[in-house]
Protein backbone atom coordinates (compact mmCIF):
# COMPACT_ATOMS: atom_id res chain seq x y z
CA UNK A 1 0.00 0.00 0.00
CA UNK A 2 0.88 3.68 -0.66
CA UNK A 3 0.61 4.29 2.83
CA UNK A 4 1.25 8.58 2.03
CA UNK A 5 -1.26 8.06 -0.59
CA UNK A 6 -3.50 8.53 2.80
CA UNK A 7 -3.55 11.40 4.73
CA UNK A 8 -5.16 12.65 7.57
CA UNK A 9 -6.14 16.32 8.42
CA UNK A 10 -8.30 18.69 9.94
CA UNK A 11 -10.28 20.66 7.93
CA UNK A 12 -13.38 22.82 7.57
CA UNK A 13 -15.05 25.32 10.73
CA UNK A 14 -12.03 25.82 12.91
CA UNK A 15 -10.78 23.22 11.20
CA UNK A 16 -12.07 20.80 13.34
CA UNK A 17 -13.97 18.16 11.13
CA UNK A 18 -11.16 15.15 10.80
CA UNK A 19 -10.58 13.70 7.24
CA UNK A 20 -8.78 10.84 5.54
CA UNK A 21 -7.72 11.43 1.70
CA UNK A 22 -7.13 8.47 -0.49
CA UNK A 23 -5.23 9.79 -3.14
CA UNK A 24 -5.83 8.25 -6.11
CA UNK A 25 -3.30 5.41 -8.06
CA UNK A 26 -3.54 7.75 -11.37
CA UNK A 27 -4.72 11.09 -12.20
CA UNK A 28 -8.88 10.90 -10.65
CA UNK A 29 -11.90 12.45 -13.22
CA UNK A 30 -13.81 11.17 -10.52
CA UNK A 31 -13.84 11.37 -6.45
CA UNK A 32 -16.02 9.89 -3.89
CA UNK A 33 -17.05 11.21 -0.88
CA UNK A 34 -17.35 8.84 1.76
CA UNK A 35 -20.50 10.06 4.19
CA UNK A 36 -20.73 7.98 7.51
CA UNK A 37 -23.41 6.75 9.79
CA UNK A 38 -23.63 8.22 13.06
CA UNK A 39 -23.13 6.11 16.91
CA UNK A 40 -22.44 2.85 17.21
CA UNK A 41 -22.48 2.03 13.05
CA UNK A 42 -19.52 4.68 12.62
CA UNK A 43 -17.33 2.59 14.60
CA UNK A 44 -18.43 -1.14 13.22
CA UNK A 45 -18.07 0.26 10.20
CA UNK A 46 -14.93 1.78 10.13
CA UNK A 47 -12.61 -0.84 8.41
CA UNK A 48 -14.67 -0.98 5.55
CA UNK A 49 -14.80 2.28 4.78
CA UNK A 50 -10.97 1.93 4.58
CA UNK A 51 -11.21 -1.04 2.62
CA UNK A 52 -13.79 0.47 0.01
CA UNK A 53 -11.99 3.61 -0.10
CA UNK A 54 -8.62 1.53 -0.58
CA UNK A 55 -10.15 -0.47 -3.41
CA UNK A 56 -11.66 3.10 -5.02
CA UNK A 57 -8.17 4.83 -5.41
CA UNK A 58 -6.56 2.27 -6.86
CA UNK A 59 -9.30 2.12 -9.23
CA UNK A 60 -8.05 5.50 -9.63
CA UNK A 61 -10.76 7.44 -7.57
CA UNK A 62 -9.98 10.33 -5.26
CA UNK A 63 -11.82 9.56 -2.02
CA UNK A 64 -12.68 11.05 1.35
CA UNK A 65 -13.35 9.88 4.19
CA UNK A 66 -14.54 11.86 7.10
CA UNK A 67 -16.65 12.49 10.25
CA UNK A 68 -19.25 14.83 11.47
CA UNK A 69 -18.63 17.58 14.08
CA UNK A 70 -19.07 15.50 17.67
CA UNK A 71 -18.22 12.18 16.08
CA UNK A 72 -14.98 10.27 15.30
CA UNK A 73 -12.04 11.98 15.81
CA UNK A 74 -13.56 15.64 15.04
CA UNK A 75 -14.20 18.50 17.33
CA UNK A 76 -17.30 18.36 19.27
CA UNK A 77 -18.83 16.47 22.56
CA UNK A 78 -21.53 13.47 21.06
CA UNK A 79 -24.30 14.96 22.52
CA UNK A 80 -23.47 18.31 19.97
CA UNK A 81 -24.48 15.96 17.16
CA UNK A 82 -26.44 17.92 15.12
CA UNK A 83 -28.50 16.35 11.66
CA UNK A 84 -28.35 19.93 9.82
CA UNK A 85 -24.84 20.17 10.77
CA UNK A 86 -24.52 16.87 9.61
CA UNK A 87 -25.24 17.75 6.40
CA UNK A 88 -23.68 21.23 6.28
CA UNK A 89 -20.30 18.73 7.21
CA UNK A 90 -20.79 16.80 4.26
CA UNK A 91 -21.12 19.63 1.94
CA UNK A 92 -17.42 21.09 3.49
CA UNK A 93 -16.17 17.81 3.35
CA UNK A 94 -17.48 17.71 -0.92
CA UNK A 95 -15.98 21.29 -1.88
CA UNK A 96 -12.71 19.78 0.57
CA UNK A 97 -12.41 16.88 -1.52
CA UNK A 98 -12.89 18.89 -4.82
CA UNK A 99 -9.67 21.07 -3.98
CA UNK A 100 -7.83 18.55 -3.13
CA UNK A 101 -8.41 16.19 -5.92
CA UNK A 102 -8.71 18.79 -8.87
CA UNK A 103 -12.10 17.13 -10.07
CA UNK A 104 -15.73 18.31 -9.95
CA UNK A 105 -17.42 15.34 -10.45
CA UNK A 106 -18.23 13.80 -6.58
CA UNK A 107 -20.61 10.85 -6.51
CA UNK A 108 -21.15 10.51 -2.14
CA UNK A 109 -21.97 6.80 -0.39
CA UNK A 110 -22.73 6.52 2.54
CA UNK A 111 -24.08 3.69 5.12
CA UNK A 112 -27.36 3.73 7.10
CA UNK A 113 -27.89 7.80 8.28
CA UNK A 114 -24.83 8.17 6.30
CA UNK A 115 -26.85 7.59 3.40
CA UNK A 116 -29.43 9.43 4.74
CA UNK A 117 -27.26 12.05 5.04
CA UNK A 118 -25.80 11.91 0.98
CA UNK A 119 -29.63 11.72 -0.22
CA UNK A 120 -30.33 14.42 1.83
CA UNK A 121 -26.84 16.87 0.92
CA UNK A 122 -26.87 16.08 -2.44
CA UNK A 123 -28.41 18.98 -4.25
CA UNK A 124 -26.22 21.54 -2.57
CA UNK A 125 -23.22 19.30 -2.61
CA UNK A 126 -23.33 18.80 -6.29
CA UNK A 127 -23.28 15.23 -6.15
CA UNK A 128 -23.32 13.49 -9.45
CA UNK A 129 -24.53 10.69 -8.08
CA UNK A 130 -25.65 9.26 -4.52
CA UNK A 131 -25.15 5.32 -3.53
CA UNK A 132 -26.61 4.27 -0.39
CA UNK A 133 -26.17 1.56 1.73
CA UNK A 134 -29.62 0.52 3.94
CA UNK A 135 -30.49 4.64 3.93
CA UNK A 136 -32.59 5.41 6.66
CA UNK A 137 -35.83 6.71 5.47
CA UNK A 138 -38.31 7.44 7.92
CA UNK A 139 -36.64 8.44 10.90
CA UNK A 140 -39.66 8.09 13.14
CA UNK A 141 -39.11 4.09 13.13
CA UNK A 142 -35.03 4.76 13.20
CA UNK A 143 -35.65 6.42 16.66
CA UNK A 144 -38.60 4.27 17.83
CA UNK A 145 -35.48 0.91 17.38
CA UNK A 146 -33.04 2.67 19.10
CA UNK A 147 -34.97 3.43 21.98
CA UNK A 148 -35.99 0.22 21.87
CA UNK A 149 -32.64 -1.88 22.00
CA UNK A 150 -31.30 0.86 24.34
CA UNK A 151 -34.27 -0.28 26.70
CA UNK A 152 -33.13 -3.80 26.11
CA UNK A 153 -29.76 -2.70 27.01
CA UNK A 154 -30.71 -2.09 30.50
CA UNK A 155 -31.17 -5.90 31.30
CA UNK A 156 -29.07 -7.26 29.08
CA UNK A 157 -27.27 -9.69 30.96
CA UNK A 158 -24.46 -10.36 28.38
CA UNK A 159 -23.27 -7.46 29.27
CA UNK A 160 -23.60 -6.70 32.66
CA UNK A 161 -24.72 -8.55 36.11
CA UNK A 162 -27.68 -6.77 36.92
CA UNK A 163 -29.84 -4.89 35.16
CA UNK A 164 -29.27 -0.95 35.44
CA UNK A 165 -31.37 2.09 36.12
CA UNK A 166 -33.86 3.53 33.80
CA UNK A 167 -31.68 6.67 35.31
CA UNK A 168 -28.77 5.09 34.04
CA UNK A 169 -29.44 4.16 30.67
CA UNK A 170 -31.58 7.89 30.07
CA UNK A 171 -30.58 10.10 26.78
CA UNK A 172 -27.78 7.47 25.46
CA UNK A 173 -28.13 5.67 22.46
CA UNK A 174 -26.42 2.06 21.86
CA UNK A 175 -23.25 4.10 24.00
CA UNK A 176 -23.48 7.93 22.96
CA UNK A 177 -25.19 10.94 24.68
CA UNK A 178 -27.65 12.09 22.39
CA UNK A 179 -29.44 15.56 22.93
CA UNK A 180 -33.29 16.14 22.65
CA UNK A 181 -32.13 18.36 19.51
CA UNK A 182 -30.50 15.31 17.50
CA UNK A 183 -33.67 13.45 18.89
CA UNK A 184 -36.10 15.78 17.24
CA UNK A 185 -34.29 15.89 14.00
CA UNK A 186 -34.43 12.32 13.59
CA UNK A 187 -38.16 11.50 14.63
CA UNK A 188 -39.33 14.13 12.40
CA UNK A 189 -36.80 13.09 9.38
CA UNK A 190 -38.40 12.00 6.00
CA UNK A 191 -35.85 11.32 3.63
CA UNK A 192 -36.98 12.75 0.06
CA UNK A 193 -35.52 11.36 -3.19
CA UNK A 194 -32.37 13.42 -4.77
CA UNK A 195 -32.65 14.65 -7.97
CA UNK A 196 -28.87 12.69 -9.22
CA UNK A 197 -28.90 8.86 -10.00
CA UNK A 198 -29.54 7.31 -6.80
CA UNK A 199 -28.46 3.21 -6.34
CA UNK A 200 -30.05 2.03 -3.18
CA UNK A 201 -27.75 -1.17 -1.71
CA UNK A 202 -30.26 -3.15 0.11
CA UNK A 203 -29.18 -5.40 2.91
CA UNK A 204 -31.79 -5.12 5.13
CA UNK A 205 -33.34 -8.42 6.19
CA UNK A 206 -36.53 -9.03 4.47
CA UNK A 207 -38.78 -8.88 7.49
CA UNK A 208 -38.43 -5.46 7.95
CA UNK A 209 -38.06 -4.62 4.39
CA UNK A 210 -38.20 -1.24 3.43
CA UNK A 211 -39.98 0.85 0.53
CA UNK A 212 -37.31 1.87 -1.72
CA UNK A 213 -39.52 3.07 -4.13
CA UNK A 214 -40.29 6.66 -3.24
CA UNK A 215 -36.37 6.80 -2.94
CA UNK A 216 -35.45 5.65 -6.33
CA UNK A 217 -38.43 6.66 -8.26
CA UNK A 218 -37.11 9.09 -10.13
CA UNK A 219 -33.48 8.32 -11.42
CA UNK A 220 -32.15 5.67 -9.60
CA UNK A 221 -32.37 2.05 -9.16
CA UNK A 222 -32.28 -0.92 -6.14
CA UNK A 223 -29.52 -3.43 -6.02
CA UNK A 224 -29.64 -6.72 -2.93
CA UNK A 225 -26.82 -7.18 -1.53
CA UNK A 226 -26.60 -10.87 0.65
CA UNK A 227 -26.31 -11.79 3.25
CA UNK A 228 -28.46 -9.46 5.37
CA UNK A 229 -26.54 -6.78 7.34
CA UNK A 230 -26.75 -7.18 11.17
CA UNK A 231 -27.56 -3.69 11.86
CA UNK A 232 -29.91 -4.27 14.53
CA UNK A 233 -29.04 -6.93 16.85
CA UNK A 234 -27.44 -5.71 20.08
CA UNK A 235 -25.60 -9.30 20.54
CA UNK A 236 -23.19 -7.85 17.72
CA UNK A 237 -22.99 -4.43 18.81
CA UNK A 238 -19.26 -4.00 18.95
CA UNK A 239 -18.88 -6.50 15.68
CA UNK A 240 -17.39 -5.16 13.09
CA UNK A 241 -19.77 -4.66 10.07
CA UNK A 242 -17.58 -5.83 7.15
CA UNK A 243 -19.11 -6.97 3.63
CA UNK A 244 -16.70 -7.54 0.37
CA UNK A 245 -20.27 -8.06 -1.59
CA UNK A 246 -20.57 -4.59 -0.69
CA UNK A 247 -17.29 -3.51 -2.20
CA UNK A 248 -18.23 -4.96 -4.97
CA UNK A 249 -21.17 -3.62 -5.58
CA UNK A 250 -19.64 -0.53 -5.34
CA UNK A 251 -16.78 -0.50 -7.35
CA UNK A 252 -18.74 -2.23 -9.71
CA UNK A 253 -21.86 0.42 -10.47
CA UNK A 254 -18.76 2.92 -10.40
CA UNK A 255 -16.80 1.43 -13.29
CA UNK A 256 -20.33 0.51 -14.91
CA UNK A 257 -20.65 4.42 -15.16
CA UNK A 258 -17.22 5.87 -15.42
CA UNK B 1 -5.72 23.00 23.08
CA UNK B 2 -4.89 21.68 19.73
CA UNK B 3 -5.55 18.38 17.94
CA UNK B 4 -3.23 17.56 15.33
CA UNK B 5 -3.87 14.83 12.80
CA UNK B 6 -0.42 12.52 11.86
CA UNK B 7 0.81 10.43 10.08
CA UNK B 8 4.02 9.02 11.36
CA UNK B 9 6.01 6.05 12.06
CA UNK B 10 9.61 4.19 11.21
CA UNK B 11 7.74 2.98 7.63
CA UNK B 12 5.31 6.64 8.10
CA UNK B 13 2.60 3.66 8.38
CA UNK B 14 0.92 4.74 11.82
CA UNK B 15 -1.95 7.14 12.15
CA UNK B 16 -2.59 9.06 15.20
CA UNK B 17 -4.41 12.15 17.02
CA UNK B 18 -2.21 14.54 19.00
CA UNK B 19 -3.57 16.51 21.59
CA UNK B 20 -1.27 19.27 22.95
CA UNK B 21 -2.20 21.98 25.38
CA UNK B 22 -1.02 25.52 24.54
CA UNK B 23 1.83 26.39 26.24
CA UNK B 24 2.76 22.74 27.42
CA UNK B 25 6.17 21.53 27.28
CA UNK B 26 7.63 18.42 29.05
CA UNK B 27 4.86 17.20 30.93
CA UNK B 28 4.03 13.53 30.93
CA UNK B 29 2.45 12.45 27.91
CA UNK B 30 -0.30 10.25 27.84
CA UNK B 31 -0.98 7.19 25.12
CA UNK B 32 -3.84 5.81 24.92
CA UNK B 33 -3.56 2.18 22.87
CA UNK B 34 -6.21 0.34 20.73
CA UNK B 35 -8.89 -1.39 22.85
CA UNK B 36 -9.39 -4.72 20.52
CA UNK B 37 -9.70 -4.22 16.99
CA UNK B 38 -11.97 -0.62 17.38
CA UNK B 39 -10.00 2.31 15.96
CA UNK B 40 -8.26 4.94 18.05
CA UNK B 41 -11.56 6.85 18.96
CA UNK B 42 -11.89 4.08 21.24
CA UNK B 43 -15.34 2.13 22.28
CA UNK B 44 -17.99 4.87 22.00
CA UNK B 45 -15.62 6.83 21.84
CA UNK B 46 -14.01 6.64 25.20
CA UNK B 47 -10.17 7.80 23.44
CA UNK B 48 -12.03 10.57 22.46
CA UNK B 49 -13.84 11.76 25.59
CA UNK B 50 -9.82 10.75 27.62
CA UNK B 51 -7.86 12.39 25.68
CA UNK B 52 -9.63 15.78 25.71
CA UNK B 53 -10.87 15.52 29.22
CA UNK B 54 -6.67 15.18 29.75
CA UNK B 55 -5.63 17.99 27.41
CA UNK B 56 -7.65 20.60 29.33
CA UNK B 57 -6.22 18.94 32.46
CA UNK B 58 -2.62 20.02 31.24
CA UNK B 59 -1.57 16.47 29.76
CA UNK B 60 -0.56 16.22 25.99
CA UNK B 61 -1.86 12.89 24.61
CA UNK B 62 -1.84 10.62 21.86
CA UNK B 63 -4.63 7.88 20.65
CA UNK B 64 -2.98 6.07 17.72
CA UNK B 65 -3.95 2.72 15.61
CA UNK B 66 -1.40 0.40 15.91
CA UNK B 67 0.20 -1.74 13.19
CA UNK B 68 -2.36 -2.47 10.91
CA UNK B 69 -5.42 -1.86 13.19
CA UNK B 70 -7.77 1.21 12.80
CA UNK B 71 -6.26 3.55 9.54
CA UNK B 72 -2.65 2.77 10.48
CA UNK B 73 -0.76 -0.19 7.86
CA UNK B 74 2.06 -2.64 8.51
CA UNK B 75 5.58 -1.53 8.64
CA UNK B 76 6.06 -4.18 6.14
CA UNK B 77 9.28 -5.98 9.00
CA UNK B 78 9.51 -9.28 9.96
CA UNK B 79 8.51 -8.95 13.81
CA UNK B 80 6.62 -11.19 16.17
CA UNK B 81 3.35 -9.06 17.15
CA UNK B 82 5.15 -7.69 20.42
CA UNK B 83 8.26 -6.24 18.71
CA UNK B 84 5.99 -4.32 16.60
CA UNK B 85 3.93 -3.14 19.31
CA UNK B 86 6.84 -2.02 21.33
CA UNK B 87 8.18 -0.10 17.66
CA UNK B 88 5.14 1.43 17.32
CA UNK B 89 5.30 2.65 21.11
CA UNK B 90 8.36 3.85 20.38
CA UNK B 91 7.12 5.59 17.78
CA UNK B 92 4.12 7.06 19.61
CA UNK B 93 6.79 8.46 22.23
CA UNK B 94 9.20 10.04 19.84
CA UNK B 95 5.97 11.86 18.38
CA UNK B 96 4.67 13.19 21.46
CA UNK B 97 8.25 13.69 22.75
CA UNK B 98 8.51 15.84 19.34
CA UNK B 99 5.26 17.93 19.85
CA UNK B 100 5.47 18.75 23.39
CA UNK B 101 8.39 17.66 24.43
CA UNK B 102 7.52 14.71 26.69
CA UNK B 103 10.57 12.53 28.34
CA UNK B 104 7.86 10.01 30.09
CA UNK B 105 5.03 8.73 29.07
CA UNK B 106 1.87 7.14 31.08
CA UNK B 107 0.31 4.04 28.99
CA UNK B 108 -3.83 3.79 28.24
CA UNK B 109 -5.06 0.71 27.20
CA UNK B 110 -8.44 -1.49 27.64
CA UNK B 111 -8.59 -5.06 27.11
CA UNK B 112 -6.19 -5.98 24.70
CA UNK B 113 -5.26 -2.51 24.74
CA UNK B 114 -3.97 -3.31 28.63
CA UNK B 115 -1.53 -6.56 27.17
CA UNK B 116 -0.10 -4.20 24.74
CA UNK B 117 0.60 -1.24 27.05
CA UNK B 118 1.62 -4.42 29.57
CA UNK B 119 3.98 -5.37 26.86
CA UNK B 120 5.98 -2.17 26.98
CA UNK B 121 5.48 -1.21 30.20
CA UNK B 122 7.72 -3.85 31.30
CA UNK B 123 10.65 -2.82 29.01
CA UNK B 124 10.52 0.51 28.66
CA UNK B 125 12.24 2.77 31.05
CA UNK B 126 10.47 5.90 29.24
CA UNK B 127 6.89 4.94 30.51
CA UNK B 128 6.40 5.78 34.22
CA UNK B 129 3.10 4.90 34.28
CA UNK B 130 -0.18 2.33 33.17
CA UNK B 131 -3.04 1.99 33.73
CA UNK B 132 -4.55 -1.39 32.07
CA UNK B 133 -8.15 -1.49 32.23
CA UNK B 134 -9.12 -5.20 32.57
CA UNK B 135 -5.27 -6.48 31.75
CA UNK B 136 -4.60 -9.57 32.94
CA UNK B 137 -6.29 -11.77 35.33
CA UNK B 138 -6.59 -15.08 36.61
CA UNK B 139 -9.55 -17.39 37.77
CA UNK B 140 -8.14 -18.08 41.71
CA UNK B 141 -10.03 -20.11 44.39
CA UNK B 142 -11.59 -16.62 45.53
CA UNK B 143 -13.67 -16.48 42.48
CA UNK B 144 -14.54 -19.98 42.41
CA UNK B 145 -15.74 -19.99 45.48
CA UNK B 146 -17.83 -16.78 44.76
CA UNK B 147 -19.25 -17.79 41.74
CA UNK B 148 -20.48 -21.07 42.81
CA UNK B 149 -21.42 -21.03 46.09
CA UNK B 150 -24.22 -18.36 45.97
CA UNK B 151 -25.45 -20.74 43.05
CA UNK B 152 -25.14 -23.96 45.61
CA UNK B 153 -27.51 -22.10 48.15
CA UNK B 154 -30.61 -20.40 45.56
CA UNK B 155 -33.46 -22.38 46.03
CA UNK B 156 -34.75 -20.37 42.93
CA UNK B 157 -31.70 -22.03 40.50
CA UNK B 158 -32.27 -25.73 42.02
CA UNK B 159 -36.20 -25.56 41.67
CA UNK B 160 -35.77 -24.41 37.81
CA UNK B 161 -32.93 -27.13 37.47
CA UNK B 162 -35.45 -29.83 38.69
CA UNK B 163 -38.55 -28.63 36.73
CA UNK B 164 -36.47 -28.73 33.55
CA UNK B 165 -35.40 -32.44 34.81
CA UNK B 166 -38.66 -32.81 35.56
CA UNK B 167 -40.42 -32.13 32.08
CA UNK B 168 -37.48 -33.65 30.18
CA UNK B 169 -36.67 -30.51 28.72
CA UNK B 170 -32.43 -29.60 28.09
CA UNK B 171 -31.31 -26.36 29.44
CA UNK B 172 -31.32 -23.61 26.67
CA UNK B 173 -27.84 -23.54 25.54
CA UNK B 174 -26.67 -19.61 25.35
CA UNK B 175 -25.44 -18.00 22.26
CA UNK B 176 -21.32 -18.43 21.98
CA UNK B 177 -20.12 -15.08 22.53
CA UNK B 178 -18.63 -12.91 19.64
CA UNK B 179 -14.87 -12.99 20.22
CA UNK B 180 -14.62 -9.13 19.80
CA UNK B 181 -11.98 -8.20 22.96
CA UNK B 182 -10.13 -10.66 24.53
CA UNK B 183 -6.40 -10.52 26.42
CA UNK B 184 -4.39 -13.22 25.14
CA UNK B 185 -3.29 -15.69 28.64
CA UNK B 186 0.33 -15.21 29.61
CA UNK B 187 1.92 -17.38 32.73
CA UNK B 188 1.28 -15.86 36.09
CA UNK B 189 4.72 -15.84 37.20
CA UNK B 190 5.86 -13.67 34.53
CA UNK B 191 2.88 -10.92 34.92
CA UNK B 192 3.74 -11.03 38.58
CA UNK B 193 7.37 -10.43 37.57
CA UNK B 194 6.10 -8.06 35.18
CA UNK B 195 4.35 -6.12 38.15
CA UNK B 196 7.26 -5.95 40.41
CA UNK B 197 9.61 -4.94 37.47
CA UNK B 198 7.86 -2.15 37.36
CA UNK B 199 6.98 -0.41 40.38
CA UNK B 200 10.51 -1.25 41.55
CA UNK B 201 11.73 0.71 39.05
CA UNK B 202 9.54 3.77 39.79
CA UNK B 203 6.50 2.99 37.91
CA UNK B 204 3.35 3.94 39.06
CA UNK B 205 -0.31 1.48 38.52
CA UNK B 206 -3.56 1.86 38.01
CA UNK B 207 -5.36 -1.20 37.93
CA UNK B 208 -9.31 -0.35 36.36
CA UNK B 209 -11.48 -4.24 36.18
CA UNK B 210 -15.25 -4.10 35.65
CA UNK B 211 -17.74 -6.06 35.82
CA UNK B 212 -17.84 -6.99 31.95
CA UNK B 213 -15.44 -9.61 32.73
CA UNK B 214 -17.34 -11.56 35.66
CA UNK B 215 -16.34 -15.05 33.85
CA UNK B 216 -12.78 -14.78 35.27
CA UNK B 217 -12.56 -11.83 37.85
CA UNK B 218 -15.31 -11.10 40.25
CA UNK B 219 -14.34 -8.89 43.23
CA UNK B 220 -11.56 -6.30 44.41
CA UNK B 221 -9.84 -9.30 46.61
CA UNK B 222 -9.13 -10.80 42.99
CA UNK B 223 -6.35 -8.21 42.63
CA UNK B 224 -4.23 -9.52 45.49
CA UNK B 225 -5.49 -13.10 45.13
CA UNK B 226 -4.15 -12.74 41.09
CA UNK B 227 -0.88 -11.20 42.00
CA UNK B 228 0.40 -11.50 45.12
CA UNK B 229 1.59 -8.40 47.57
CA UNK B 230 2.91 -6.49 44.68
CA UNK B 231 -0.78 -5.12 44.92
CA UNK B 232 -0.56 -3.69 47.89
CA UNK B 233 2.30 -1.79 47.25
CA UNK B 234 2.11 2.27 47.14
CA UNK B 235 2.53 2.55 43.59
CA UNK B 236 0.07 0.10 42.41
CA UNK B 237 -4.01 1.54 43.20
CA UNK B 238 -6.51 -0.82 42.43
CA UNK B 239 -10.38 -0.52 41.79
CA UNK B 240 -13.52 -3.11 40.74
CA UNK B 241 -15.41 -1.31 39.52
CA UNK B 242 -18.61 -4.29 39.54
CA UNK B 243 -21.52 -2.48 38.46
CA UNK B 244 -20.08 -1.81 35.23
CA UNK B 245 -19.90 -3.49 31.42
CA UNK B 246 -16.15 -4.36 29.39
CA UNK B 247 -16.31 -1.24 26.86
CA UNK B 248 -18.07 1.27 29.95
CA UNK B 249 -20.77 1.84 26.97
CA UNK B 250 -23.14 3.86 30.23
CA UNK B 251 -22.33 7.35 29.55
CA UNK B 252 -22.07 7.59 33.76
CA UNK B 253 -19.91 5.03 33.61
CA UNK B 254 -17.62 6.20 31.45
CA UNK B 255 -17.37 9.72 32.94
CA UNK B 256 -16.64 7.60 36.48
CA UNK B 257 -13.87 6.23 34.54
CA UNK B 258 -12.62 9.58 33.35
CA UNK B 259 -12.80 10.95 36.57
CA UNK B 260 -10.81 8.01 38.42
CA UNK B 261 -8.16 8.32 35.58
CA UNK B 262 -8.32 12.32 35.89
CA UNK B 263 -7.49 11.91 39.90
CA UNK B 264 -5.17 9.20 39.73
CA UNK B 265 -2.99 11.19 36.99
CA UNK B 266 -2.85 14.33 39.07
CA UNK B 267 -2.42 12.42 42.05
CA UNK B 268 0.74 10.62 40.42
CA UNK B 269 2.23 12.96 37.93
CA UNK B 270 0.84 16.38 38.92
CA UNK B 271 0.88 18.67 35.61
CA UNK B 272 3.25 21.36 36.83
CA UNK B 273 6.22 18.90 37.41
CA UNK B 274 5.06 15.57 35.55
CA UNK B 275 7.54 16.59 32.78
CA UNK B 276 10.15 16.23 35.56
CA UNK B 277 9.18 13.20 37.69
CA UNK B 278 12.12 10.85 38.56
Amino acid sequence: MRVDAEMPFFFGPDAGLFGMYHAPSFPARRAMLMCPPLGQDLIRCHRLYRQLAQALAEEGMAVLRFDYFGTGDSAGDSAEVDWERCVSDAIAAAAELRRRAGVDRVVAFGARLGGSVALTAAERAHFSEVVAWDPVLDGGSYVAGLDAMQAALREDAGRFNRPRSHSDIAEQWLGFDTGETLRRQLSALQVAPANVPTLVLDSMPVSSGPRWDGIVSRRGKVATIAPPTPWDDLGRLETAILSHPLIQAVTGRLKEVA
Amino acid sequence: MREEAHRFGRARHLVGIAGVPEGVRGETGVIVLNAGLVHRIGPFRLHVELTRQLNAAGYPTLRFDLSTLGDSAASGGQQTRAQQVCADLDDAMKLLADRAGCERFVLFGLCSGAQNAHVVAASDPRVSGAIFLDGYAFRTLGYTLRHYLPRLVDPARWARRLMRRASGSPATPKAAPQPVFAVAPAPRDEVIADFTGMVDRGMKLYLVYSGGISNYFNHARQFRECFGKVMRHPAVTTRYAAETDHTYILTGDRARLLDGVGGWLSRNFPPASAGRHP
